[in-house]
């Protein structure tokens, strides 16, 4: 389970302002559950999940994975997380059997243990004939999937995705979003960061809404929509954020 | 997972990524292999070929008269060296003597150079048959230097008396003209030049036949050189003096690609963010691509290491090399050289790592090495200077001692003590650079690009407040002081005033400022605050008095010990002479002056920077005892002498403990204070020696205190070190690691 609490990050510029890229942000995954958090480029999304899996050391606030404080013990909390970062980079001169190979390593997995888990996930997956191609030859799709596989090499408990679906092609769009459903479904805690809106739509029952770092509103979408009275997710964005906000309007009616 | 197996894990997955990339196999295995032998054996082959061009022109001679020309052709036509049957390596007298004996054969025809190696063949392509001439007259001698200058005339000839004669007593003057910047006209002056060196030859010999003397009487004296040393030393002498170079430029050659691969390229392609997802501490992560970089490093330079090798072998270059002399190249130093590339290689990945940590991209990286690697190369070229001794501080010099080592095992000089010390400061520098790397590595604006900007690591305003310097900083600042303190020292040995006052001001300000403003000035710009970090809390009553204990025993003890190390560790009479002319100065001026050079400045200034910044620095990773030890034992280090390495050392220690158990370096100021001050006085008539004679003190004829006073002393220092141990341990707080954002 996820909760998070104030939690706040401000970088230092060189010129010695500071910028707050993400303010008092606070919210809970249960397990079983699929929330989404949505919002434009800059919002805080991405710093939010790096701080949420212990990459970035938050400037105030906290997050707690099954009550273990992630400042406080970051290592066991990676055990616990699996995080498919956004601009997911995979060794070229790999293949994907030696990344998920190495990263079970790396998650203290033993050899035979790994070897089942990767043929396991090949098959959910999908990733048996380009499992021993170089990453570097490898499409789009195929390297998100192989990523996705990395990040549930260790079968942790609690999954953040940052934009699993980021320029894929409808087909690998539908395969993996159904994958996430049946993570879920099998009761781990799902944090899916996202642009799509119709994804978010169809996988979360709740949403929180991240604009300029802080998180405007976080309900179910049925609440959503009775208060603000509109049907669609853009229009709901719309109307929370205020429709003279034009930059961000653009960007979720995109 | 433990540590061990961790990294293990990480090095051998670097390490097939590495293989794989097509970039650093080319330039760690093509390069060596294919591209520099091409290299040598190509140039090897130009040269000899130019030369053997050069060789077979004819040469123009100008002469100022018809009668010179005449001569000059007959001269050079009946050359013995230009006649059939004579070799290159013949002596000038044997050939003369041939050629008048009627003994070169006709058919013997000169060794023709593509039978011999190219190495062999350029060697003897200076010393073949001089080439053909053409003589021109050239009435108006003013013409002369403008004709040799245009080209047109290689070399002039000036007679200036009559030409020489078998039965004359007079000597020939010949002037020859030439331009020494044109390669054709110095080919043709020394051709020339030989050719009369045997004409003269010849004609004292007949002379001296006249004369019915014998040839001694014209040589009173002849003096030869016989080398002593095997061939193998002369090999390992020249290849000392390259080989060392060679190898560092190598294995930074060969370490750059990985190090950035693995550092700022794996930020670039993103992995390093996918890498830091997994539970692995970034220390662990480093190590792992640390052992890659070392690794290839060390191939790299191995493997160019035995194609050179082999290229000088199986190219003849050895003879090249050696002029001609005996040479063997020691087959059996290659071993050693392999081993000396270890501390090489952890050295210098280290180095670039450290480096590369915080570049974002490839390029950002490749602008970082530059200069790290001519820095690196300064205290290399030290090392290989010639007369440079691997002894005293140069044995833990960095670099420096890594290629005086090389050197040394090359020609045969196979200290244990010496690998030993030069293995351990090497790895201790390569651990403070490696630690470094992973805090640079692990910063949130390195690994993250929009994390805020990568400026923020440096700029002093970023840095957290905390109480002490950072291990790491501490021992790299300790590396550079000993370097800049070895040679600012040096320098002021140099100046040849030893001992003046001028001399003595120069050691305090080198004191002061390295000393006192470095550290002091580090822990101010890392925004790490002084008073903990430097301890200057005011000292409690029982500090004084264990540093009373110390101040007024140690220097008894130092003096006994003296004495009795003489017997087994003498010191060098220069060294005593130095020591003593430093001293003897001093003692002419007022006894305040010598109390102030030799303990009041060295007592603030060393304490602050060993018992101040180092120890607070040191302690934090390392615990209260081995930090201590190890500043204990870098004081001593930093005294330059093996001969005081004993007694700095353990005084060094004692410091450091008055400082860590009443928290406060005030109690160390004024032991060292008192221990420098009282030895500097006791031996002066104005000084203390009045009043310690006073006393009943005194020492017998090899300088030993009186054992009465050895036991009180003993018993002093030991009542120092149990009021020391009685302070009960306090737990320091450990800070959390600067450089960090606020």
């Amino acid at each position: 389970m996820i909760k998070v609490t104030d939690l706040t990050k401000v970088f230092p510029n060189p010129d010695g302002t500071e910028k707050t890229a993400v303010d008092h942000v606070s919210f809970e995954v249960q397990p079983g559950e699929i929330y989404g958090l949505l919002g434009p480029n800059g919002a805080g999304k991405t710093t939010s999940l790096r701080m949420i899996s212990g990459l970035l050391k938050p400037t105030t606030g906290k997050v707690h994975i099954d009550g273990i404080n992630v400042t406080d013990q970051p290592e066991n909390v990676k055990r616990q997380i699996g995080y498919l970062t956004a601009n997911t980079g995979l060794y070229a001169r790999l293949t994907p059997h030696e990344v998920l190979l190495y990263f079970a390593t790396l998650y203290d997995i033993q050899r035979a243990a790994a070897e089942q888990r990767v043929r396991q996930l090949a098959d959910w997956l999908g990733m048996h004939e380009y499992l021993n191609l170089r990453c570097g030859a490898l499409s789009t799709g195929q390297k998100q999937r192989t990523s996705i596989a990395r990040a549930l090499i260790a079968d942790p408990p609690i999954l953040v995705l940052d934009e699993p679906t980021l320029g894929l092609d409808v087909l690998s769009n539908r395969l993996i979003l159904e994958f996430i459903r049946t993570q879920a479904d099998a009761g781990k805690a799902v944090l899916l960061s996202t642009h799509a809106l119709d994804e978010i739509e169809t996988m979360c029952r709740r949403i929180g809404l991240i604009h300029n770092g802080r998180l405007i509103a976080e309900d179910e979408l049925t609440n959503l929509r009775t208060r603000t009275g509109k049907a669609r997710l853009s229009e709901i964005f719309l109307d929370l954020v205020g429709a003279t906000d034009s930059v961000f309007a653009e960007e979720v009616t995109r | 997972m433990n540590r061990l197996s961790r990294i293990n894990t990480i090095w051998r997955k670097e390490l097939l990524d590495t293989l794989r990339d097509r970039r650093t196999l080319i330039a760690m295995i093509l390069v060596p292999i294919v591209l520099y032998p091409a290299m040598i054996l190509g140039s090897l082959q130009g040269f000899e070929l130019q030369v053997s061009k050069l060789q077979q022109e004819e040469y123009t001679v100008a002469v100022l008269a018809e009668p010179v020309r005449a001569w000059l052709r007959h001269v050079i036509d009946t050359d013995p060296a230009r006649q059939p049957g004579a070799t290159e390596d013949m002596p000038a007298e044997e050939l003369v003597e041939k050629a008048a004996a009627g003994e070169l054969a006709e058919d013997e025809e000169p060794e023709l150079t593509d039978k011999a190696s190219p190495g062999e063949a350029a060697q003897a392509g200076v010393r073949r048959a001089p080439p053909d001439y053409n003589i021109e007259v050239i009435k108006d001698p003013n013409q002369l230097a403008a004709r040799i200058l245009d080209g047109s005339v290689h070399v002039g000839l000036v007679l200036t008396s009559p030409p020489p004669t078998a039965d004359g007593t007079d000597t020939a003057e010949v002037v020859l003209y030439l331009d020494q910047t044109e390669i054709r006209s110095q080919m043709a002056a020394s051709g020339l030049d030989g050719i009369f060196q045997r004409v003269a030859d010849d004609l004292l010999r007949q002379r001296l036949k006249r004369e019915q003397l014998d040839e001694s009487f014209v040589i009173p004296v002849a003096v030869q050189q016989e080398t002593v040393a095997t061939p193998e030393r002369v090999g390992g002498s020249i290849l000392g003096q390259i080989v060392p170079l060679i190898l560092i430029v190598m294995t930074i050659t060969g370490a750059i690609y990985p190090a950035i691969d693995l550092t700022a390229g794996e930020r670039e392609r993103g992995t390093l963010e996918t890498l830091m997802v997994a539970p692995v501490p970034t220390v662990d992560l480093i190590a792992g691509k640390f052992v890659v970089v070392a690794l290839i490093g060390m191939l790299s330079a191995a493997l160019n290491l035995i194609s050179i090798g082999g290229t000088v072998y199986l190219g003849g270059l050895g003879q090249l090399l050696s002029r001609g002399g005996d040479v063997v190249i020691p087959i059996g130093a290659l071993p050693w050289v392999l081993v000396v590339l270890i501390p090489l290689a952890v050295m210098f990945s280290a180095l670039l790592l450290a480096v590369c940590s915080f570049a974002r991209s490839f390029k950002e990286a490749q602008n970082y090495v530059m200069p790290v690697m001519v820095a690196v190369l300064i205290p290399a070229t030290v090392g290989v200077l010639p007369g440079m001794r691997l002894e005293g501080p140069l044995l833990v010099m960095p670099v420096t001692n890594i290629t005086i080592l090389t050197r040394d095992l090359f020609t045969g000089r196979f200290d244990i003590v010496a690998i030993l010390w030069v293995t351990l400061s090497t790895t201790l520098y390569a651990g403070a650079a490696v630690a470094v790397a992973a805090k640079l590595f692990g910063q949130e604006a390195v690994l993250f690009a929009d994390s805020g900007s990568i400026k923020t690591i440096f700029q002093r305003r970023f840095f957290k407040r905390s109480d002490s310097p950072g291990t790491a900083q501490a021992l790299l600042l300790m590396a550079a002081v000993f370097s800049l303190n070895f040679f600012l020292q040096q320098a002021l040995l140099g100046g040849g005033e030893v001992g003046t006052l001028e001399y003595w001001l120069g050691i305090a300000s080198v004191l002061i400022l390295l000393f006192l403003l470095v550290p002091l000035g580090a822990a101010w710009y890392s925004r790490v605050r002084i008073t903990p970090a430097f301890s200057l809390r005011g000292p409690p009553l029982m500090g004084i008095l264990a540093a009373l204990c110390f101040g007024l025993s140690t220097w008894i003890l130092a003096q006994a010990w003296a004495v009795f190390q003489r017997d087994w560790l003498p010191m060098p009479l220069q060294m005593e002479q130095l020591f003593e002319l430093m001293v003897a100065r001093l003692n002419d001026t007022s006894p305040w002056a010598m109390v102030f050079f030799m303990a009041l400045v060295p007592a603030f200034c060393e304490e602050f920077f060993f018992r101040g910044y180092a120890l607070s620095g040191s302690r934090r990773t390392l615990g209260k005892w081995p930090a201590i030890l190890l500043v204990g034992f870098a004081f001593g280090v930093f005294h330059f002498s093996i001969h005081r390495l004993v007694v700095t050392s353990v005084l060094g220690v004692l410091f450091g403990l008055l400082v860590v158990q009443f928290r406060s370096i005030w109690p160390a100021v004024l032991a060292h204070l008192l221990n420098n001050g009282i030895f500097v006085l006791a031996t002066r008539e104005d000084g203390l020696r009045p009043a310690l004679e006073g006393l009943g003190y005194g020492v017998n004829d090899d300088g030993l205190p009186h054992t009465p006073w050895i036991i009180a002393a003993g018993a002093l220092t030991l009542a120092g070190f149990l009021l020391c141990m009685l302070v009960p341990d306090r737990r320091v707080a450990t800070v959390t690691d600067v450089p960090e954002e606020t």
